[in-house]
């Protein structure tokens, strides 16, 4: 019988938790718990003066971030970065900027002010995120909240309702409303009941029923959390009508919309004022005269005391020694780059794989989303553009940038795409979600990682499987490149983490390696 | 390839012809941006100098014959090859060739002559003793030694990274490569291609081919 079934899985729950729950409460009592750890502190020694100079491969956030420590402490850093701009996946698009998409270089033509811009990389800063923040903090970095969650914006899906859009808010609070309910009826069984101890039992049933609003009767009627049919202010608020429990379990957004506020999107998320790229320019205000940019890494040789680097700049060819270097260029780029590592690591750099995210925008000649009861947050929609962006800065301002598609796990679907067809599929997806959608907007840009130049895809992916999680031959590979190569050169840059994706991830393993060669240092000097 | 090698221009004067050829090179200044863009961008999937890419698959492309270079950029540009959409290396490389006028291609087959060609690793392994008995069909037109024959418009193989020979193998028996009707010369390799049969006839007579290169 299918609910016998599903009341044993729940058992099998049930006893699973008693389990948790008892190294939990030990936990607590001996203050096992961690507290909320700060950000790394670097204590670096002083270089060697016969070992000063540095030669730092990409100008990535990582790269930068090695330079600035370093040259604090009086090393000679040299970065070579083969774009013309630092900053590789972040990168705040606004009037006059090159897109470098390999085949289809694109100019963007937003409106020329401070809030019109667009982050087509890193786009959120989670609180937890300490050491980028650390970092925000000490180069002025200004920062303002980043609405990523908004209740009042839509969601749409082809196979429910018709079609029709609905608030995020009508999809959540039913959708948690019939949860909760079924969580009630279950744990109202008396068999369930049992592993619970009477006051236990009933602080559960609290929590769920105001997780669904329910009423006396433990069933969901609907709710006035989803907002008011008329009413609510001057008058007695009148409630919507219940959506029915069938008609939203025909999309599979519930997934996301449940999620979306947890985990690193949790909030409080924040955003540079005026563009992620503020972190950059903060790194490049302390280190900006090392950078030279257009010079592409043609080859890195390591050797017993050093590093031989040459590369390519103004039409001819250089070469540059270094005591160290430091490599953020993304593995499977360096794996066509001319160089001496073991076998080793030319194994691991051809394993990692990369994401092919890809982001789209469009100038709104109209904050018309704001005359919706939308300010910041996403619209969610099963269309292959996925999400719209309204952004949380300028608001009631006369324009605005909206992110009009979001693809973070298969974005080659619209990079494979003409640029005409790009916008034209993002258009007709977004015209769902807003019927005049088209007329207002204007100045389209697209941005598909998985073909910009020197980039070619978005973060690094190890695992072959994301359900079966690292394997032990991935984690070896992983940490393979993590360790220096005959403590010359380090590999660095959220590609060279277990969580990447993200500019934290980016910055620890820049301190990681520095870390790292700061040992070796204060070895060779005692 | 090995012609090439053999007629390679003495390094210091390819390095400035390459100086030359970056500043003749047509690149775009797309109005609005200060940036110039140009099409000096397969270094970044073909690797330095054109050594080739395992992990993008984008094969060897210093040292190859400036004939063919053309007619390949030329069959990208037109559809020809990379048409199919389970071609996902293909179809990357189409959009990369899409673009580019006649003169440009001119000029970055002057640019790839440049380069110096150096032999990459073997990375697919099979019996080449089985390999050599199939290789003798394909010597009529590849050469014995795969070194190429122009006036057939077959290319070398000899020289080429053997996991790219294995996937092109592979696209002219999947329909991939050889099957659009203005493909002259991949409609011959379809044919060709059919005795090999199976990964393990494909991997035999690669390692075959890429053991010529010594010789
Ligand atoms: C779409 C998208 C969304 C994201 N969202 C977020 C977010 O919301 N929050 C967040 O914190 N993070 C986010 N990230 C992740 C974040 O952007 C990255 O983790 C971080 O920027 C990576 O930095 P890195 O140091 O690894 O260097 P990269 O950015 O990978 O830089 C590598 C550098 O190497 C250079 N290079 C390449 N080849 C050569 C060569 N031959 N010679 C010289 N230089 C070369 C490149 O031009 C580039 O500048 C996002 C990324 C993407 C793409
Ligand atoms: C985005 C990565 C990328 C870029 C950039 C790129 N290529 Fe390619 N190229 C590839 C891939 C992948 C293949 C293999 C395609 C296949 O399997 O059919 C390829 C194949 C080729 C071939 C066919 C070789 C053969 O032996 O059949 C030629 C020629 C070529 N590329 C030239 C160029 C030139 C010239 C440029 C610069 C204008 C360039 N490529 C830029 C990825 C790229
Ligand atoms: C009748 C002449 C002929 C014969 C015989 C022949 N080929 Fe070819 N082959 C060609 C031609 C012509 C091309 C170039 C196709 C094109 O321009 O796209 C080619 C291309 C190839 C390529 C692609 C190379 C590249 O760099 O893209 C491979 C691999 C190849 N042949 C392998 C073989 C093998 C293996 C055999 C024997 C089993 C064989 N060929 C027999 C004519 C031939």
């Amino acid at each position: 019988m299918k609910s016998h079934v599903k009341r044993r899985e729940f058992l099998n729950l049930l006893a699973a938790f008693g389990g948790t729950g008892a190294a939990l409460t030990a936990g607590a009592t001996l203050n096992l718990l961690p507290s909320a750890s700060r950000a790394n502190s670097l204590s670096l020694s002083s270089p060697n003066p016969n070992k000063k100079s540095v030669v730092i491969l990409g100008g990535g956030l990582s790269g930068l971030t090695v330079a600035h420590e370093l040259t604090k402490k009086g090393y000679e850093c040299s970065i070579l970065e083969a774009s013309h701009r630092c900053g590789g996946r972040i990168f705040t698009v606004r009037h006059g900027d090159l897109i470098d998409e390999i085949g289809n270089p694109q100019v963007c033509d937003f409106d020329d002010e401070p809030h019109m811009y667009f982050n087509a990389g890193a786009a959120r800063i989670p609180s937890s995120h300490k050491n980028i923040l650390k970092y925000c903090k000490e180069l002025g970095v200004d920062l303002e909240v980043f609405i990523n969650e908004n209740k009042s914006a839509y969601v749409q899906d082809d196979k429910m309702l018709s079609g029709s859009r609905i608030r995020n808010i009508d999809f959540t609070t039913n959708m948690r409303g019939f949860m909760a309910e079924l969580m009630a009826k279950a744990l109202t069984h008396e068999e369930l009941n049992q592993p619970f101890s009477d006051s236990e039992a009933e602080s559960l049933l609290s929590s769920i029923r105001s997780f669904g609003d329910l009423k006396e009767n433990d069933l969901y009627e609907g709710s006035f959390r989803a907002g008011y049919k008329s009413g609510g202010f001057l008058k007695h608020g009148v409630q919507k009508d219940m959506i029915a429990f069938r008609d939203l379990l025909k999309s599979r957004l519930g997934r996301q919309l449940l999620s979306a506020n947890e985990g690193d999107t949790g909030p409080i998320l924040m955003q540079p004022v005026g563009g992620m790229d503020k972190i950059i320019s903060g790194f490049l205000s302390q280190v900006g005269d090392r950078v030279k940019y257009r010079a592409v890494v043609n080859s890195v040789e390591v050797l017993d005391s050093g590093v031989k680097v040459t590369y390519d700049h103004d039409g001819a060819r250089h070469s540059l020694d270094a005591d160290y270097c430091f490599n953020c260029i993304p593995t499977h780029l360096m794996v066509g780059i001319t160089n001496n590592f073991p076998d080793e690591y030319k194994t691991a750099m051809k394993y990692v794989r990369r994401g092919d995210a890809y982001k789209a925008a469009f100038q709104a000649k109209s904050r018309f989303w704001e005359d919706q009861e939308i300010y910041g947050g996403i619209s969610w929609s099963d269309s292959p553009s996925r999400q719209i962006w309204y952004p949380s800065h300028g608001i009631h301002k006369p324009k605005g940038i909206l992110l009009g598609a979001y693809d973070y796990g298969g974005g080659i679907f619209h990079t494979k795409m003409s640029q005409n067809d790009r916008i034209e599929a993002h258009l007709s997806d977004a015209e769902k979600l807003h019927p005049d959608f088209r007329s207002n907007v204007e100045k389209p840009i697209t941005v598909a990682w998985h073909r910009m130049n020197h980039m070619l895809g978005c973060s690094a992916r190890w695992q072959r499987s994301f359900s079966a999680g690292w394997t032990h031959e991935e984690e070896k590979l992983y940490e393979t490149l993590r360790a220096p190569v005959n403590n010359r050169h380090f590999f660095i840059g959220d590609q060279i983490s277990m969580h990447s994706a993200w500019q934290e991830s980016a910055v620890m393993s820049a301190q990681w390696a520095l870390t790292t060669m700061d040992a070796q240092v204060r070895h060779e000097m005692a | 390839m090995k012609n090439q090698i053999k007629r390679a221009i003495p390094k210091q004067i390819r390095r400035s012809a390459l100086f030359l050829m970056l500043s003749l090179t047509a690149s775009i200044c797309l109005s609005a941006s200060n940036e110039v863009v140009d099409n000096k961008y397969c270094t970044t999937c073909h690797g330095s100098d054109g050594r080739g890419n395992e992990a993008i698959q984008a094969p060897i492309l210093a040292g190859m014959e400036d004939w063919y270079l053309v007619r390949q950029l030329e069959n990208y540009r037109g559809n020809i090859r990379g048409f199919h959409p389970s071609d996902e290396r293909g179809i990357a490389m189409q959009a990369m060739a899409k673009n580019l006028s006649d003169e440009d291609i001119i000029d970055l087959v002057q640019w790839i002559k440049t380069w110096e060609y150096s032999p990459p690793d073997t990375t697919v392994t099979g019996d080449k003793t089985e390999g050599e008995k199939l290789y003798a069909s394909c010597a009529a037109c590849h050469g014995e030694n795969a070194d190429g024959n122009e006036t057939l418009g077959a290319p070398p193989l000899a020289y080429q990274n053997d996991w790219y020979l294995v996937t092109q193998l592979k696209n002219f028996l999947n329909g991939y490569r050889g099957t659009h009707e203005s493909d002259t010369f991949g409609q011959q390799m379809v044919a060709m291609a059919r005795p090999l049969k199976d990964d393990s006839g494909i991997r035999n007579v690669v390692a075959y081919i890429t053991s010529l290169r010594s010789k």
